[in-house]
């Protein structure tokens, strides 16, 4: 297995090392096709810092072996606060319902929607046990509103995962408030999660916290 | 404008990949580069379409709800007695090593395919990134079980006809819930069952009618199943397990098509939605 998988690489360093001159030819004309994208493209340092910053903490946290479930939750539950943007994030799963809900039901709603936002983030986190996060980059969607893209890697990952995190803010204070794997938004998911939810019991908000507070506290119990 | 520069950056992203590349893509003929390079930077210039492209993000097209419901619910109750414990007793007695070997020889299985859905996407260095991994694989990973390929620089890259209809311009069309087969839409549907009937490997190592051809979509399904088995993990947590795989199937099929085509992803406003109801959002079905 080793030996011809040697040679496969020998092989390919050496074509590689014989079309460098090659490759400089052509990589002039591709450099300036890509240079004017490359002015036109926005990253955001202060936002990757972020990222890379807070959310390494969450996947360190998870990462450990030496913590206990209990300990996890409990470190989980503070870096949400650093993290993420909780009341930001409670407006939006609720769509269309955001602006019917009364004050008392937003009161409740906020409550078991913390608990079971922070069950499923990590449970998703956790599923792919990673150790090591790196931003790959940022796509600044409008100021303020950027998407940094980051690869999760060793652990339990044979292959990089790529994640990206949707945060809002600017300067020195920004805060995630959704989450993408593999294509998937979680807050866009619960989003349409709920509203239909909502919908089907005819626009009683009541039905879905009721639902929450079953579901949430069943999958904390799971694993 | 502003739109439009941002869909530079997926392209932009690649880019170090791109180069990479470039290297095989000599390596393997140079007459090939120029055209290739030309339509890889290309791509990411094209402008997006309008901002309705995001339909399947903001709101479901889904005519056939009562009945995919209720196939759904079926599938469920399937999945619960035959498949689910299946899956379960494969990844209890299978170390995970081992899953991923045969993992990589189900992916190695479909990389013809993969091929051609390049070819016809006009991705021609995709093609030959995925042909050499297949030729690797095949070989110097005994028959696909070892990725020897993604250790020198190939990493995979999946495509399939679902895919190529959507870089032709094919928009995802009404959701659909397949009993066996899962969530789909038209054009993924449609897509699935030409993936199966032009299938490469199909065609010259032998069908479902074969022995090799039925131990091969067995193996598949199980591998598929336990591969998206923390998804199922998570739909324990959905209010609406139906529309939560609605949502979650319509985001990775768009978001696997932008993979090809270098769009931009479109994203609601993440403070607006309430507060301003759309036309769209009007038009939501009602129960």
């Amino acid at each position: 297995m080793t030996s011809p998988g040697k040679t496969m690489k020998n092989t390919l360093f050496t074509r590689r090392g014989a079309n460098a001159a090659l490759l400089t030819f052509f990589g002039a004309a591709a450099l300036s096709v890509a240079s004017p994208a490359l002015a036109a493209q926005a990253r955001d340092p202060g936002a990757e810092a972020f990222v890379q910053a807070k959310a390494q903490r969450v996947v360190t946290v998870l990462a450990n072996k030496s913590m206990s479930e209990a300990q996890k939750k409990q470190v989980f539950h503070q870096a949400v606060d650093e993290l993420a943007d909780v009341p930001r994030v409670t407006n939006f799963v609720l769509g269309k319902y955001a602006r019917t809900i009364t004050p008392d039901q937003k009161a409740r709603f906020a409550a078991v929607f913390r608990t079971y936002a922070e069950n499923v983030y990590q449970s998703r986190i956790d599923d792919y046990r990673g150790e090591q996060l790196k931003v790959t980059g940022s796509v600044v969607r409008k100021p303020g509103d950027v998407i940094v893209n980051t690869v999760i890697s060793g652990g339990q990952i044979t292959q990089p995962l790529p994640v990206s995190w949707r945060v809002l803010g600017g300067g020195q204070s920004w805060k995630v408030v959704d989450v993408q794997f593999k294509g998937i938004w979680l807050a866009i998911t619960q989003q349409q999660d709920f509203v239909s939810t909502i919908d089907n019991a005819g626009g009683n908000i009541d039905v879905l916290i009721n639902q929450l507070q079953k579901n949430g506290s069943g999958s904390s119990g799971r694993r | 404008m502003s739109l439009r520069d941002q869909d530079q950056s997926p392209g932009q992203m690649a880019a170090g990949r791109r180069f990479a590349a470039a290297g095989l893509a000599v390596a393997a003929g140079l007459l090939a580069l120029a055209p290739a390079a030309h339509a890889e930077d290309q791509i990411p210039t094209v402008p997006a379409p309008p901002a309705s492209g995001d339909a399947s993000v903001q709101t479901a097209n889904d005519p056939l709800e009562g009945l995919n419901r209720a196939s759904f619910k079926l599938s469920m109750g399937i999945d619960h007695v035959v498949l689910s414990p299946v899956t379960h007793g494969y990844l209890a007695v299978t170390p995970k090593v081992i899953r991923n070997r045969v993992s990589s020889a189900v992916y190695n299985l479909g990389e013809p395919n993969t091929v051609m859905n390049h070819v016809l996407q006009g991705k021609p260095k995709r093609a030959m990134r995925s042909t050499a991994r297949f030729v690797v694989n095949s070989t110097v990973g005994v028959l696909g079980l070892f990725d020897v390929a993604a250790k020198m620089h190939l990493p995979p890259r999946g495509a399939d006809f679902g895919q190529t209809f959507g870089v032709w311009g094919a928009g995802p069309g009404a959701y659909i819930y397949v009993p066996a087969m899962g969530p789909l839409n038209v054009r993924d549907g449609v897509g699935r069952v030409l993936d199966v009937v032009t299938d490469p490997v199909s065609m010259f190592v032998g069908g479902f009618d074969t022995d090799s051809g039925k131990a091969r979509t067995g193996v598949t399904i199980v591998d598929l199943r336990a591969q998206t088995d923390p998804a199922f993990h998570a739909l324990k947590d959905a209010a609406d397990p139906y529309v939560t795989t609605r949502s979650a199937y319509s985001q990775y099929r768009e978001a696997f098509i932008r993979e090809a085509t270098g769009e931009a992803e479109e994203l609601p406003d993440f403070d607006t939605p309430p507060a301003t109801p759309t036309p769209r959002k009007a038009a939501a079905p009602k129960p």
